[in-house]
C-alpha cells in the first residue's frame, strides 16, 4: 500500500483482517501506514473474542460445564474465525457450533456433545427467537375439506424439534441442576430420544415424544403437506396429535400446496 | 425551568439513571427502586420471549432510554437494513424517550467484529456517518444521540479533531450528543489531549445526555500504559471532576451509571447514581446563583 491514503472501506476491511485473523502479515503492513500505533489493534482483537467467546458461553453453558473454561475457549475460539456473527443481535449466535463440534478433533471422544450443543440450540430458540402469533385452528375453517390435506403449516420460531441416540435431556437437566450423581447414573446407551423444546410462559420446556408422533410432528414443522404428515404418522391419534400442537402454539402460519405429496421423502435423522 | 434534555425527551428527567441489566430484572420489579430512568443495550432485546416482556413491565413504572451498540453507523458499507428494522421494532414496542447509538463502527463485509472500532477522523468517515445518522433518523422517524468514542489508536490520516467530528455530526444532521466523560478522559489520556477543551469544544445546545463508568489501566508490552473503557467499576475520581465541568458547562443533564463487567449489586449501581445526583443539583444550583446574578 505504501504511504497512499487508504479509504474508509480499505481501512475497514484491513482491521476486520487484522480482527479475525491475529497473524496476517498484509494487515499489518497495511495498517502500519495508517496506524499509530499499530500494534494497539491487538487490543479491541481480544475485546472482540472475549466478548463473542463470552456469548457462545451464554448460549452454550451445559457444554462449557462438560468440557471446561480452558477447552470451550480453544473451541470457541477456533469457531469464531470460521464462523463470525453476521449480526450484532447475538442471542442466536452460534447456530453452526453443534455441527462445528462434531468435526473439531479434539471433541471426537466425547460422541454426544455435538448432541448437547444441538438441544442448547433449540433451547437458545425458545429463549430467545421472536414472538409470533400462533395460528388459531379457526383460521384454516374456510379451506374446503378437501384441501385440507394440502395445508403446510409453519411451526412458531421458539418451537424445535431435537433427536439423538443419547440421552441429552437427562445429561442437559443433570449439568445444569449441577446434580453430579445424577450426571454419573447416566447410560449413554439408554437408547435414543426424541425432543421437542418450546417456550411454555417464557420458561423453556423440553419434553420427549415417541417416535410416531415424533415423525408427524417433524412432517408437519418441516412444512410438508398434511396429507404427507397423516400417512407418516399412520396412527389414528394423529388429529388429536395436530390439535395439541394448536393448542400449545407450536404453529405460526399456514399455506396451501399445489398437490398433495402422498409418498414422503426419505428423512435423514 | 426548562432543562436541556426537554429538546429530545420530555419524560426523562436531567437527573442520574443506571444501565440496566438482565441480573437484575427481578431486582428492579420486586423492589421498584428509586431511580430517574434506565437505559438498556437495544440488542439485548431483539429477541421475543420473558426479556423484552419484563422490560415492558419495568417500562410501565420506569423511564427507559435505547442504547444501540451494533448499528455501526461508521461502516463504508452501508447500514444493515435488518439490523435497523430490529432496532426500529424495538422501539415500536418499548417506546423509549431517548434512542442513541455511537460513532464508532463494528462491521465490515456482512461480519459483525462484536466491538465499537475507531474510525478515522476524516471528511469522508464524517460524510458516511452523516449519510447513516440520516438514515435512522429518518426511519424511526426521531433524533438520535450518538456518544463519542474511547478509543486505543488514532489514524495517521485523520484530519478533524474528534470534539469537532462531533460538533459538525450534529450540525448536520440535527442529532444530539451522548456526552460520554469516560469517554473523553480515557481518549484523552491515550492520546495526549486536554480532556477539559474536549468538553469545551462541544456545542452545549446538542448535548442531550451523559454517560459515566469506570476503566481500567492497562501496562502494554512496550512499557507504556493504556486506559481501557472495560465499564468494570465504580467511576475514578479525575472522571467525576469532570463530570462536574460538564454540568457546569452543559446544564443538568441526564447521566447514565454504565457497568457491563463484574455487574454489582443493584445498591452499588445506585449508591453511584445517588452521587451523581448530588453533583447535578450542586452544580445547577450554582448555575440558577450564576444565571440570577
Amino acid at each position: 500500500m505504501g504511504s497512499a491514503v487508504l479509504t474508509l472501506l480499505e481501512i475497514q476491511i484491513a482491521v476486520r483482517a487484522g480482527i479475525l485473523d491475529n497473524g496476517n502479515a498484509t494487515v499489518s503492513a497495511t495498517l502500519g501506514d495508517a496506524l499509530a500505533p499499530a500494534d494497539r489493534l491487538s487490543i479491541y482483537r481480544n475485546t472482540s473474542r472475549t466478548a463473542l467467546i463470552n456469548v457462545l458461553r451464554l448460549n452454550f453453558p451445559v457444554v462449557h460445564r462438560l468440557v471446561g473454561e480452558g477447552f470451550f475457549a480453544t473451541a470457541a475460539d477456533t469457531y469464531i474465525t470460521h464462523e463470525p456473527p453476521h449480526t450484532a443481535w447475538l442471542d442466536l449466535y452460534g447456530e453452526a457450533f453443534p455441527e462445528f463440534l462434531q468435526s473439531f478433533e479434539p471433541a471426537a471422544a466425547l460422541s454426544y456433545l455435538p448432541d448437547v450443543a444441538r438441544l442448547e440450540r433449540a433451547v437458545g430458540r425458545a429463549l430467545h427467537a421472536v414472538d409470533a402469533e400462533p395460528l388459531e385452528y379457526s383460521q384454516l375453517l374456510d379451506i374446503v375439506p378437501s384441501a385440507r390435506g394440502r395445508v403446510r403449516f409453519t411451526p412458531h420460531p421458539s418451537v424445535s424439534l431435537v433427536f439423538s441416540p443419547y440421552p441429552v435431556d437427562a445429561i442437559w437437566r443433570a449439568v445444569l441442576a449441577r446434580d453430579d450423581p445424577a450426571l454419573a447414573a447416566i447410560d449413554l446407551s439408554a437408547g435414543s430420544v426424541r425432543l421437542l423444546v418450546e417456550r411454555r410462559a417464557g420458561e423453556v420446556d423440553v419434553t420427549r415424544m415417541d417416535e410416531q408422533r415424533w415423525k408427524f410432528t417433524e412432517a408437519l414443522f418441516a412444512g410438508d403437506p398434511l396429507s404427507t404428515a397423516l400417512v407418516l404418522a399412520d396412527n389414528p391419534g394423529a388429529v388429536a396429535w395436530l390439535a395439541a400442537h394448536f393448542t400449545a402454539g407450536h404453529l405460526s402460519d399456514f399455506a396451501l400446496s399445489n398437490t398433495e405429496t402422498l409418498v414422503p421423502a426419505e428423512r435423514a435423522q | 425551568m426548562f432543562g436541556a434534555t426537554d429538546r429530545y425527551s420530555s419524560l426523562i428527567p436531567a437527573k442520574a439513571g443506571i444501565g440496566l441489566r438482565f441480573q437484575h430484572h427481578q431486582a428492579v420489579l420486586d423492589t421498584r427502586p428509586d431511580i430517574a430512568w434506565m437505559e438498556v443495550h437495544t440488542e439485548n432485546y431483539m429477541g421475543g420471549g420473558s426479556p423484552i416482556r419484563c422490560l415492558e413491565a419495568i417500562r410501565c413504572d420506569i423511564p427507559i432510554s435505547l442504547h444501540g451498540v451494533g448499528l455501526s453507523l461508521g461502516s463504508a458499507e452501508g447500514l444493515d437494513q435488518a439490523h435497523l428494522d430490529r432496532i426500529r421494532q424495538v422501539a415500536e414496542r418499548i417506546e423509549p424517550d431517548l434512542m442513541s447509538e455511537h460513532i464508532a463502527w463494528s462491521v465490515s463485509g456482512g461480519t459483525y467484529l462484536a466491538d465499537l472500532l475507531p474510525l478515522p477522523m476524516t471528511e469522508e468517515a464524517l460524510a458516511v456517518v452523516c449519510r447513516h445518522v440520516d438514515q435512522v433518523q429518518s426511519t424511526l422517524g426521531r433524533r438520535i444521540l450518538v456518544e463519542n468514542p474511547s478509543t486505543y489508536m488514532q489514524f495517521w490520516h485523520s484530519t478533524i479533531p474528534e470534539w469537532e467530528f462531533m460538533a459538525a455530526v450534529a450540525v448536520r444532521t440535527g442529532c444530539g450528543i451522548l456526552c460520554d466523560v469516560n469517554n473523553i478522559y480515557v481518549s484523552a489520556i491515550n492520546h495526549g489531549w486536554n480532556p477539559l477543551a474536549y468538553l469545551t469544544a462541544l456545542p452545549p445546545d446538542a448535548v442531550g445526555e451523559i454517560h459515566l463508568a469506570g476503566h481500567t489501566v492497562r501496562q502494554l508490552a512496550d512499557g507504556g500504559t493504556v486506559r481501557i473503557d472495560d465499564h468494570a467499576s465504580r467511576v475514578c475520581g479525575e472522571v467525576w471532576s469532570l463530570y462536574e465541568a460538564a454540568l457546569l458547562r452543559f446544564g443538568p443533564l441526564p447521566t447514565l451509571i454504565e457497568w457491563d463487567q463484574n455487574v454489582p449489586a443493584l445498591d452499588v449501581l445506585l449508591d453511584e447514581a445517588r452521587r451523581a445526583d448530588a453533583l447535578i443539583d450542586v452544580t445547577s444550583d450554582g448555575v440558577r446563583r450564576a444565571d440570577a446574578a
